[in-house]
């Protein structure tokens, strides 16, 4: 067992060090992500969203994959401030921060359980786990039956079901997109809308763009962790968008409350006296 | 790819909430504007009331709780501050500040950057309601039993106990001194005193408290919300972080070490 003399003796030997397994820039010589020369390999050879997965993932993956990878960005960052993520930059906006700060602030708050890109990790667990399942032998409507009957029998399951509307309609367009790029339906994708096929005639309920993607990027060898780690910044184009719009308006404009806007629920009015 | 049927895309209707409501904050409009308060109250109580007769951490503890403390929980809470105020020069949120402030970064974003950090897993917030959930699961067993159900996972995995574990390789001596000072403010059967019972039963494995964990008690001990943990934590050593942000933010880039190349070594298996 290592003593905390051995630890101390480690720790010491990285002190002033970095030891980094992903890459690095030496000045006059080069910089390098996960073996590769960044400026004689991947700038101007490979595209931005190739290099975005390699330092996400350390996977250099292909044009096709990259994008495909870029149009699901577009379906998920929009300009409406309605979106939370994107309503934080709007009052970014009207607080007059940076853009800088609006765009990371919006990023940050999709790192929720109920949207944006933490769920992802979720769906595609949900997704794995299911196929591993098929695979011996359960039916999709089986799966349903389970996932639904361990939320009390609503069908509450990750990838699917959308707030707000019914529906998706970037299924299709991603479909296209996929079907232009050469992608083949992979094992969790067949199985994914063999689950949703259930879903809408069990419950009126179809998959959501979530779901899809949890799919197909299964299929194409990720992990729950990767595929959180490739969305990290995923809705920042549609927050920088809410921020500027509402920076270029007056900065009262924006959804404006009055004092009785928000109603009170607390206590009476009281004083500190009468709680001494 | 086979064409696949989905759901009609159509708005579910759901009934949202004309207004937002809160339990913390009303304002009185003034006569000739409906946007511009004339009185505030918190929790009922007048603001101006609260500023001649109440002290910081008096209001810290109605933010939170809803009520003003009794004058033992205002001293408890009082002394953790002070103890949580400052992280440590060495702490990851610390040095994130000092990197925003020596790298010439706007200092409006030193607490946002450094506070973030301190929202982490290792010896931040991030680890605070977990920590507050196991004093509630585990503090009325016997901590001896305790430590010994958990012996097993901690040889794995030195951080098995939310809030306890090892720091550099052994026991952190500073937070143990922590919970020594605040102990005589704390009542008996508190998580506090059960903490420390574990801590002890832990001490031959070389495990014992680490800061998240103390602060875990005492939150729980004042009866915050393990929900409000994190932030509370984030929040309370804000003043530290900022302190050395701004220290750093005046100074050249110079002022931090820069690893030479030669001390950059890449360790990368081969390419992907």
């Amino acid at each position: 067992m290592k003593t905390s003399h051995d630890f101390v003796q480690e720790l010491d030997a990285r002190r002033g060090k970095i030891i980094s397994q992903t890459g690095g820039w030496f000045p006059g010589k080069g910089v390098y992500s996960h073996g590769y020369s960044m400026l004689e390999e991947l700038v101007g050879e490979k595209s931005y969203f190739q290099i975005l997965i390699l330092n996400a993932t350390g996977k250099l993956v292909s044009s096709e994959l990259a994008q495909w990878m870029e149009a699901v960005y577009g379906c998920l960052s929009w300009p409406d401030p309605r979106i939370w993520c994107n309503q934080i930059g709007a009052l970014a906006g009207v607080a007059r921060t940076s853009a800088v700060t609006a765009t990371a602030i919006g990023c940050l708050a999709t790192d929720s359980r109920a949207y944006g890109v933490m769920p992802l990790m979720e769906g595609v667990g949900f997704i794995q786990e299911a196929l591993l399942r098929h695979r011996q032998g359960m039916s999709a409507e089986d799966i349903v039956k389970d996932a639904t009957s361990a939320r009390g029998g609503k069908p509450f399951i990750v990838g699917y079901i959308r707030p707000i509307a019914k529906g998706d309609e970037r299924l299709e367009v991603m479909e296209q997109v996929s079907q232009k790029l050469g992608f083949a339906e992979g094992e969790h994708l067949t199985l994914a809308y063999a689950i949703e096929k259930v879903l809408m005639e069990k419950f009126d309920e179809g998959m959501n763009i979530n779901g899809y993607v949890s799919a197909f990027l299964s299929d194409q060898g990720f992990t729950a962790q990767e595929i959180y780690q490739m969305f990290a910044m995923l809705v920042a184009s549609g927050v920088t968008a809410c921020y500027l719009d509402t920076k270029q308006q007056p900065s009262e404009y924006f959804l404006p409350w009055r004092c009785d806007d928000v109603q009170y629920t607390g206590p009476e009015k009281r004083s500190v006296r009468d709680a001494r | 790819m086979a064409d696949h049927q989905h759901d009609k895309v159509r708005s579910r209707n759901e009934a949202f909430s004309d207004k937002v409501s809160s339990k913390i904050s009303s304002e009185d409009a003034s006569f000739g504007n409906p946007y511009i308060a004339e009185n505030v109250r918190w929790y009922g109580y007048d603001v101006e009331d609260l500023m001649q007769n109440a002290s910081l951490v008096e209001v810290f503890y109605l933010m939170f709780r809803g009520e003003l403390p009794s004058a033992a929980d205002a001293r408890l809470l009082e002394t953790l501050m002070v103890a949580l105020i400052n992280p440590g020069p060495r702490h990851p949120a610390t040095r994130a500040a000092m990197n925003v402030g020596v790298g010439k970064t706007e200092t409006t974003h030193i607490l946002p950057v450094s506070t973030a950090v301190m929202g982490g897993e290792y010896l931040g917030g991030g680890s605070i309601e977990s920590a507050m959930r196991f004093f509630r699961k585990y503090s009325k067993k016997d901590p001896e039993d305790v430590a010994t159900s958990f012996a097993d996972a901690l040889v794995t995995d030195a951080s098995s106990i939310p809030g306890f574990g090892k720091y550099y390789g052994d026991t952190d001596i500073f937070s143990a001194k922590i919970v020594q000072s605040l102990l005589p403010l704390s009542q008996e059967l508190s998580a506090l005193h059960w903490g420390s019972a574990l801590a002890s039963a832990l001490a031959s494995v070389n495990i014992g408290w680490l800061m998240p964990g103390v602060a875990a008690a005492v939150f729980s001990d004042l009866g915050f919300h393990p929900r409000s943990g994190a932030g509370l934590f984030q929040l309370m050593s804000a003043p530290g972080l900022l302190a050395h942000g701004l220290e750093l933010a005046n100074k050249p880039i110079t002022a931090m070490p820069y690893v030479s190349d030669d001390n950059y070594v890449i360790d990368t298996p081969s390419k992907a």
